[in-house]
């Protein structure tokens, strides 16, 4: 899988906009932007809404999914172009969570919302109509996602990535500095995880570094074994999702999970081993 | 940190990882925060379009926002030493070393 199979930068998107076949959706950590100016043609996805079991700590079903795309007139064989706020955060949650259900053509912004504006392109407030379609998705690709018992039998013998900042790593901060650090569970990560922030695969503007330092970022500075499987977390799983991007999709990694319980989940456990301070 | 909403209702502010433009607001409970808050100017006027970015003392990345309608920013440090980096169109771009502590609200004004 070459980069140009996943990512898409702000020119083509700009000279692609009105394809048939092509849908443009925005997924923001700020469910709001999307309403102050969006890209041309793009539907809104809300992570919070949208994406997941509005009861249960889960994310929606088949069924819902397949409601929810079928909604929003997206079609099993439409390219579907996501990008949003804070460096594609949620648009990388979005994309793995896309793929998790099945959607095959799809692909990141690269640098998403951030450089669409930095780079003062158009932003509408005008939201396109589409009509409804029948999407229909198959049962969750377990591959892509870990769940806690799953992480905790993969301490020592797995790579762990802790993508969160080096704050949040050695347990100074609970959540990232932009949100108030009032929660509850514990701070610190889980044991044998190395620390390789999100953000050291980012430039400034949000677009990914080249493929070249991003393995280096891995295998080198941070000491990854990727003949094993990696199981990526952050605090809720949006931020992994990112770094899950860099590694299964960029990268070409084969074995690469989400723990998209991540921090919240693990932080909270009884009875788990968690570290603090620096990695050892 | 958010309004919490009606029993059974998702909240009316997410509680998760999820804030608007600017930053969340300061609330009551936010008292006890290390408050890193500022505003960033371009020739008198407040600069809308941007971001702010928080860095830590080794210059890693901490968290980032969109700058608010009025140009302001907020983020919920610990005690130490902060750099404030801001981004806006053009390729303009500004580092601004800030202190920060338990309970206090430190405030930078920023001209780009």
């Amino acid at each position: 899988m070459s980069r140009t199979d996943v990512l898409v930068d702000a020119d083509w998107v700009a000279a692609h906009l009105d394809d048939p076949g092509l849908v443009l959706v925005e997924v923001d950590e700020d469910t709001t932007a999307y309403d102050k100016g969006h890209i041309r043609t793009a539907v809104k996805l809300d992570w919070r809404k949208d994406l997941q079991d509005p009861v249960r700590r889960d994310f929606i079903d088949r069924h819902g999914f397949e409601q929810l795309l079928s909604r929003h007139g997206i079609s099993n064989d439409d390219l579907v172009i996501l990008y949003g706020g804070n460096n594609n955060w949620f648009a990388a949650y979005a994309y793995w969570y896309f793929r998790l259900y099945g959607h095959q053509r799809v692909r990141l912004l690269d640098g998403g919302r951030k450089k669409w504006e930095l780079d003062s392109r158009e932003l509408v407030t005008a939201v396109p109509e589409r009509p409804p379609t029948s999407y229909r998705a198959p049962e969750q690709d377990t591959s892509l996602r870990a769940m806690r018992d799953e992480v905790i039998a993969a301490i020592g013998k797995q790579n762990l990535v802790d993508v969160r900042s080096p704050d949040e790593f050695t347990g100074k901060l609970l959540a990232p500095a932009h949100l108030p650090q009032e929660q509850a569970q514990r701070p610190g990560h889980i044991p044998t995880a190395r620390n390789v922030p999100w953000s050291k695969a980012a430039n400034d503007d949000g677009t990914f570094k080249p493929d070249a330092e991003l393995r280096a970022l891995y295998l080198d500075e941070a000491g990854l074994d990727f003949s094993k499987p990696t199981i990526a977390y952050c605090r809720i799983g949006e931020r992994s999702a990112h770094s899950w991007f860099v590694l299964h999709e960029l990268l070409g990694q084969p074995n690469v999970k989400n723990y998209d319980g991540s921090w919240t989940e693990y932080g909270s456990l009884v009875g788990v081993p968690i570290e603090l301070g620096g990695p050892r | 940190m958010s309004a919490a909403g009606p029993p059974g209702q998702p909240a009316a502010a997410p509680s998760g990882c999820a804030a608007p433009a600017g930053g969340v607001a300061l609330t009551a409970a936010a008292a006890g925060e290390a408050v890193i808050e500022g505003q960033v100017c371009w020739d008198g006027a407040p600069v809308t379009t941007g971001y702010a970015r928080l860095l830590d003392d080794g210059g890693e990345f901490v968290a980032e926002v969109p700058l608010g309608g009025d140009g302001g920013f907020r983020f919920f440090a610990a005690p130490g030493s902060w750099t404030v980096r801001v981004l806006a169109p053009g390729g303009r771009r500004l580092d601004e070393t800030v202190s920060a502590g338990y309970g206090q609200v430190t405030r930078v004004e920023l001209a780009i």
